[in-house]
């Protein structure tokens, strides 16, 4: 399919093209019926442009509608992006610094009871003075 | 909030334990999912915002949304400009997937949160623990909230003091001296003595 398109619109311009509709002035040389017809067709076909855009956007919207509901709760429970304030400070963290952390006993140990019941210690809370490495790195 | 020159900040050690727990949650059925406190963003930041915020990642992680959150969304619509999420109601959905998987929540500079919404968001972390003992939560904070947290959460929480440690020195010597944008003022002597004397003086501190 891939290929077909591929072929038809790079060996034969005219593959894609759509139908030519009649213009006015041509139509005005036809015999009355077959001009009102012929008329009505390019109505419609103007129509049916407005329509398949129309419709295609439909279809797009459609077919994304449950990703759209998902996005739209997401949204709704939160408008805040966490995320994305964490990649910006992946991004300018130095690499290797606080490794020392993951080490710990205290880590290992709250990690290790998030499968049961082994640690009632859930919470880890690390404090330091900001102020302290500042200082004597300046 | 972002203090330049510092060797080790409680968000470095966060994103790297976020990090972390995120590599090893890979196709295990865990949620990560975290939160980074800022005096500059405090009005925005409530205790609903902040674990909605939580609850987001959380439920973005799931294949389905669950029925009953998709069914509060609907009925909030309802409401002429909609209604936002009440902080219980986040709390029950919380509780409800932190006991079906394994669930880390981690936050980032807890000091820097309105100290109102503070108190509702450690008591709102302490009803989730309540009823899913293996949630992990993961708190930075400078020391002045410690006692805060531990009566807030009362006997589950351990402690860590964070100081830089020579190794975090030297590595964030390295990384600053390679960016340094006047190149022609160091050499490899200098560099090396920077990179001997600094430490030494640190840990003779």
């Amino acid at each position: 399919m891939v290929q077909r398109l591929h072929w038809g619109s790079t060996k034969d311009p005219t593959f894609l093209q759509l139908p030519a509709i009649p213009s006015t002035d041509q139509l005005n040389h036809l015999p009355s019926t077959v001009f009102k017809i012929a008329k009505m067709s390019q109505h419609r076909s103007h129509d049916n442009i407005n329509s398949f855009n129309n419709n295609s956007f439909n279809t797009v919207s459609y077919n994304c509608t449950v990703t759209d509901d998902r996005a739209q709760i997401l949204t709704w429970l939160s408008p805040l992006e966490p995320r994305l304030r964490h990649k910006a400070i992946q991004e300018g963290q130095v690499k290797n610094v606080g490794e020392w952390v993951l080490e710990t006993e205290e880590f290992r140990g709250w990690y290790a009871g998030s499968g049961g019941s082994e640690s009632d210690k859930a919470v880890l809370f690390c404090y330091g003075d900001p102020g302290v490495g500042k200082t004597l790195i300046r | 909030m972002e203090e330049k020159g510092q060797a080790l900040t409680s968000y470095d050690v966060s994103s790297l334990v976020i990090d972390n727990l995120c590599d090893r949650a890979r196709g295990q059925g865990t949620a990560v999912a975290c939160f980074y406190f800022d005096f500059a963003a405090q009005k925005e930041q409530s205790s609903a915002s902040m674990l909605g915020a939580v609850l987001k990642q959380v439920v973005s992680g799931l294949e389905k949304v669950p029925e009953g959150m998709a069914q509060a969304y609907e009925d909030q619509k309802k409401v002429i400009g909609g209604r936002e999420p009440q902080l219980d109601d986040i709390v029950k959905m919380l509780q409800t997937i932190a006991g079906e998987r394994p669930t880390f929540i981690c936050i980032d500079a807890l000091d820097e949160c309105v100290a109102k919404y503070r108190v509702k968001l450690l008591d709102s972390l302490n009803q989730i623990l309540q009823r899913s003992p293996g949630a992990r939560v993961f708190v930075t904070g400078r020391p002045h909230i410690q006692a805060e947290v531990e009566n807030r959460l009362s006997g589950r929480v351990m402690t860590i003091r964070i100081t830089p440690r020579r190794n975090d020195i030297i590595s964030y010597l390295h990384t600053r001296l390679d960016e340094d944008t006047r190149p022609d003022a160091m050499d490899s002597s200098l560099r090396a003595d920077i990179l001997k004397k600094i430490p030494q003086d640190i840990s003779e501190m």
